[in-house]
């Protein structure tokens, strides 16, 4: 168990680094970090300083090239079934939603589900409760083409949280939609920190998004260039 | 949703191919079950026949691979008949003949002494069998007489200018029999000038039930004279250089036919996880085992390969169906194919989706979910 755990951190890093397979550019340097339970981060910074690498080392998608992510105070290294990790720790959320095209709305929130002990009919209640949450009921029998971009984006959402996730990553979840839909997006974040008290660590490049979190992390070069609580944020 | 409801789903994301993959595995199964099963029906009509007629050991001349061409001493039957042990002893001799004008070739005659065992398990549609007083006679089989559109009482030209009068009409467990006809031993023996000589001999033993005893019968009639072969009826059918050569025949062919269904659910497999790729990596990135993954590639293809399977038996049943009923080919394939070759049918079919999909599968699996998802 290292430090950050025992101050309460659901997810810490120590020393992440990584460099790209060449070995020459480092994506990440000496990395660390401590996201307490129930924090709404957001990770900002330019194009290619890291923080999409980051969001993906956070959430087990990618192997540090050195120095260790924590989870409750566990190296990943010591959890051990990454997969089984993912499937039941963490909810993705995606730039571009990556909804299955053939599934409805309702059936692409069920799909995370196949790795938890649900039967078919449970599977089936938990989703129509999830899109209900995300305001999504009316459209649960719709294809993802059928859908808006807000839509698909609050359907990915519902997806992200099918197994009850004790934290919630987002790479860019505003990065395809129209101003207005980004802050309804925002609004669901916000709801979902505030009622369910999720944990949520969000990557973006956009000020005003960043601005609803109450932790900004300023990513410059593969560093953290600043790290500062924001009074303003998670309203 | 059901994890099976998916995997079908994802096959008819693209109908078109999945159903000429499907395709694929049907021509290749259908083409397996109907070879295998015209030719186990073939020898399986055979064995029963013995068996049916009790027959427990042919004695072939020894070495002759083409049964037709065996020839042993007529006489030697009777001293077959006096070896301790043996109940009955029937001497056959066999030949084929055609009628052109009926669009019949090959048909064969038998030449069998009257009174033999061998009568005993034919059924008479209509008319008698041989008596030793007959002279140019013939019984033909039920689906000869009716290809041939005869009727007892009728002449058939067996040779040229030889017209024989049609005694009866029979019906055998054996269904070559019943495209068959029967003439006395004698009369054949003159028509092809092989004048004491038959082809082989069934030997009806005793003690059937004691193996020992068979084979105590068998060794004492190859130590009756050089150069002769006893065989139990089962190793004299499988043995047989016609039906070895159309087994191999069949099982060629059906390999083939089932590597080009395999490569065809590989193909279909290997395009459906390459278009899939950034999906893939979503389920993995979502938290979905590496097995499952697998799983899910493998059940899209096994399903492919049983739902052609079922197609394919449906198209064999019916084409050997249709064939029997034809005239020239109703004397060698049997209406309906075995459940056990159905069975294998549907055994390689698994077989085939499992090593179509195998590749794709580990393919699959092994993606690294942040660079699948990058994948366009």
């Amino acid at each position: 168990m290292n430090d950050a755990s025992a101050n309460g951190a659901i997810l810490s890093t120590k020393g992440l680094t990584k460099n790209y397979p060449d070995g020459n550019v480092a994506a990440l340097t000496d990395v660390n970090l401590s996201i307490p339970r129930g924090q709404y981060a957001a990770i900002v910074g330019p194009s290619g300083c890291g923080k999409s690498t980051l969001l993906n080392l956070l959430g087990a998608l990618d192997e540090p090239t050195a120095g260790s992510v924590y989870f409750a105070g566990r190296s990943f290294a010591e959890l051990g079934g990454m997969d089984q990790f993912r499937a039941q720790k963490l909810g993705f959320v995606f730039q571009s939603f990556y909804l299955l095209p053939i599934l409805t709305a309702r059936e692409n929130v069920q799909i995370p589900m196949f790795e938890g002990t649900l039967s078919a009919a449970a599977r089936a209640k938990r989703a129509a409760e999830l899109l209900e949450l995300v305001g999504m009921s009316h459209r649960a029998g719709h294809l993802p083409k059928q859908l808006s971009v807000g839509e698909r984006q609050r359907v990915a959402i519902a997806r992200a949280l099918a197994n009850n996730p004790e934290l919630l990553l987002a790479d860019e979840p505003t990065g395809n939609l129209d101003s207005k839909t980004a802050q309804e997006i925002c609004g669901l974040f916000d709801q979902l920190h505030r009622e369910q008290g999720m944990t949520i660590v969000l990557v973006t490049h956009d000020q005003n998004v960043a601005n609803r979190a109450e932790r900004i992390i300023a990513m410059r070069d593969g560093r953290v260039a600043d790290d500062r609580l924001n009074k303003d944020g998670a309203r | 949703m059901r994890f099976l409801t998916f995997v079908t789903k994802n096959l008819l994301r693209r109908p078109f191919r999945s159903v000429l993959t499907m395709m694929g595995i049907a021509l290749a199964v259908g083409a397996m079950v109907a070879l295998v099963g015209i030719s186990n029906g073939f020898v399986e009509s055979f064995i029963q026949l013995y068996q049916g007629r009790g027959v427990d050991l042919v004695v072939v001349r020894a070495g002759v691979s083409e049964r037709l061409t065996s020839a042993l001493e007529e006489s030697l039957g009777d001293k077959i008949r006096a070896l301790p042990g043996v109940r009955d002893v029937a001497g056959i001799m066999t030949d084929v003949v055609s009628f052109p004008d009926l669009n019949l070739y090959g048909v064969p005659i038998l030449g069998w002494k009257p009174g033999t065992f061998l009568l005993d398990n034919l059924k008479f549609v209509s008319g008698r069998p041989l008596t030793a007083q007959d002279g140019r006679v013939v019984m033909l089989g039920s689906v000869l007489a009716k290809n041939m559109g005869k009727q007892v009482g009728d002449k058939v030209d067996v040779f040229e200018d030889e017209p024989f009068e049609v005694v009866g009409i029979f019906e055998s467990l054996n269904m070559v029999e019943n495209g068959s006809m029967i003439v006395s031993l004698a009369e054949l023996q003159r028509l092809i000038d092989r004048r004491g000589r038959v082809n082989l001999f069934n030997v009806v033993v005793t003690d059937r039930a004691d193996e020992g005893a068979v084979d105590r019968v068998r060794q004492e009639i190859e130590a009756l004279a050089p150069g002769m072969s006893a065989m139990t009826s089962e190793s004299f059918v499988t043995s047989d250089m016609q039906i070895q050569a159309a087994r191999a025949m069949t099982w060629i062919t059906s390999i083939v036919a089932l590597v080009i269904g395999s490569v065809g659910v590989l193909n279909t497999m290997v395009m459906s996880v390459f278009e899939r790729t950034q999906e893939i990596g979503i389920l993995r990135a979502i938290g979905w085992r590496k097995s499952r993954v697998m799983r899910m590639i493998l059940v899209e293809a096994v399903l492919l390969s049983l739902a052609g399977a079922l197609v394919g038996i449906l198209g064999a049943l019916a084409i050997t169906t249709s064939l029997s009923r034809l005239p020239s080919f109703s004397i060698i394939i049997a209406r309906g194919i075995a459940p056990a070759v159905i069975g294998q049918g549907i055994l390689i079919a698994l077989i085939l989706g499992l090593i179509g999909g195998a590749y794709p599968a580990i393919y699959a699996a092994l993606l690294q979910p942040t660079k699948a998802i990058r994948h366009e």
